[in-house]
């Protein structure tokens, strides 16, 4: 194989079946590219190297010796710095637990590796999740790999991870969402990335950002590979209360191609109209694109969507204080300003106001409910914007000035108050060059439909495969200085 | 309901046990005058007889 760092999951595991690589090529291709290119990207906090080689070893044999080998055998992946590993340091993005090693793994950790997936490093993130821009103060902020000149945002939370894929330093990675934190980094760096239903993967082992809202999902190149690591993983687990009990279907087998007759919900109202021209645009030709493959497309209005900031407000503050109150009273200069600053908030919603949040939630999760009762999934823009200067704090879109970090939430966090699973796709580029994230959001416990829908997009599309300029030189100046 | 002040703020963090500088106060003030703005646009009618959505276990 000639490109083993831009081979996607799904090619990689079959290609390892077939004997045709090894796994320790794979591994190796993907560290020797970490280390040319993750000194300026900064997506990886922790490179596991000399484990990663011993385990890629081992599964060589495996493979050589005819054992039965699991859907994702020498596969090397990146965890985002919130799941805990075994022996291996767990950060969270910051500096209170820069020296925390967890002594068992995630749920999802040893699920994977069950699949035979290597564990390649700990990936860079907003600090304890709590950021859409995945911003770092203590390890340095993710360098977004779409512009090689000017230091951009990737998103976030999960940043790392959404660079580390985007840039071909791992061909599959976890992130978590809690208000977009899956689906964010996978628009704004151009990848596929899933959040499920709430209660379909455990979290166990998670670092929490707030109960209820905290999600698990992968991030890679393609819709198919998220669907191959999603069913490695999902399922009831006796580590989450809240793990649901229903049977995992096989999303693979579900990537039929066909979207014909499916009804397609176009949330325009609220999820378009704050929304710049170029990506408006390049929503509305994804859903010709779909009406192309034989989809119906009808439009869909969520009135409800207005309350989500106060929801979220209110559910996701009080929860996020109450995990960190200790630490914020005991070392708050241990903590980034901005998250420290939003952290506090979290101590002046009474319990009252919680509640209310709740049954804001519960009327915006009722309306989504009644939305996807006439409609088989519903889509959207990922975001109003596009991946901005890291630093920048307010974008101009027509005119009207956005804050960025309200601006990146606004169109995700609704879906993690109701629960339902939601995907984001790239869809498009703008002029400069910058990602555009179509969102496809299904009914409960139907990943399958979202991601087949995904999937039938990027059978007929282009925009996935896509590469960064990370590979290209750096432009010299006539006087042979670099430019 | 009236604006949050800052001594009112400062008087709420006291009774919380939370002892903030004047500088921490003045960047907590509006993102939680913010938030309080946010609830209090809330249709109060539309809420009255909806059960708050604290069942984790959709199935």
């Amino acid at each position: 194989m000639s490109d083993l760092v831009w081979t996607s999951l799904t090619d990689l595991a079959r290609a390892i079946a077939a004997r045709d690589v090894s796994p320790v090529e794979v591994v190796q291709a993907h560290l020797d590219r970490i280390a040319a290119l993750d000194g300026k990207l900064k997506a990886y906090l922790t490179v596991m190297a000399d484990a990663a080689l011993e385990r890629a070893k081992a599964a060589e044999a495996a493979v050589m010796s005819g054992e039965p080998l699991g859907r994702l055998h020498g596969v090397p992946v990146g965890f985002k710095d919130l799941y805990c590993t075994k022996g291996v340091k767990t950060t969270g993005g910051s500096h209170i637990l820069a020296d925390w090693v967890p002594d068992e793994d995630a749920t999802v950790v040893s699920r994977l590796a069950g699949a035979g997936a290597i564990a390649l490093g700990k990936l860079n993130m907003h600090e304890f999740a709590f950021g859409p821009e995945g911003l770092n103060p203590h390890y340095g902020t993710p360098w977004n790999p779409w512009d090689p000149n000017t230091h951009r945002i990737c998103g976030g939370s999960s940043s790392g991870s959404g660079a580390a894929v985007a840039a071909g330093l791992c061909p599959g990675a976890l992130g978590s969402d809690t208000g977009g934190s899956v689906r964010i980094p996978s628009a704004l760096c151009g990848i596929s990335g899933i959040k499920p239903t709430y209660g379909r993967v455990s979290r166990a082992g998670v670092l929490p950002l707030a109960w209820s809202l905290d999600h698990v999902g992968p991030m890679c190149r393609t819709a198919a590979d998220c669907a191959l690591m999603l069913g490695a993983m999902a399922g009831y687990d006796p580590r989450d209360p809240t793990t649901s009990v229903l049977p995992v279907p096989d999303y693979t087998a579900a990537l039929t191609g066909q979207v014909k007759g499916l009804r397609v919900g176009v949330l325009r109202s609220f999820f378009l109209e704050s929304t710049g021209v170029a990506l408006r645009h390049a929503v509305e030709e994804a859903v010709k694109g779909l009406e192309g493959l034989g989809a119906t497309i009808q439009d869909v209005n969520l009135e409800t969507a207005n309350f989500a900031p106060a929801a979220s407000y209110a559910v996701l503050s009080s929860e996020a204080y109450a995990y960190h109150e200790a630490w914020l009273r005991e070392r708050p200069a241990d903590y980034g300003d901005d998250v420290r600053q939003r952290l506090r908030v979290g101590a002046f919603i009474s319990a009252a106001e919680y509640l209310k949040g709740q049954q804001a939630r519960a009327l915006i999760r009722r309306e989504v409910d009644g939305a996807l009762a006439k409609a088989d999934v519903l889509v959207c823009a990922t975001t109003p914007i596009v991946a901005t200067a890291v630093g920048q704090g307010e974008v101009t879109v027509e005119h009207e000035k956005l804050a960025v970090r309200a601006s990146l939430i606004r169109f995700t966090r609704p879906f993690n108050l109701t629960g339902h699973p939601a995907a984001s796709i790239p869809c498009g580029f703008t002029a400069a060059g910058l990602p555009v994230g179509l969102q496809i959001i299904g009914r409960p416990f139907d990943e399958a439909t979202v991601l087949r829908v995904a999937d039938a997009y990027q059978r007929a599309t282009d925009w996935h495969t896509r590469r960064p300029p990370v590979d290209q030189p750096r432009p010299v100046a006539p006087e042979g200085r670099p430019a | 309901m009236d604006p949050l002040t800052l001594d009112t703020l400062r008087t709420l963090a006291q009774s919380l046990g939370l002892a903030l500088s004047d500088e921490e106060l003045d960047g907590l003030l509006p993102l939680v005058r913010t938030g309080r703005a946010m609830m209090a646009a809330l249709p109060s009618e539309a809420l009255r007889d909806i059960e708050p959505a604290c069942q984790y276990r959709l199935f």
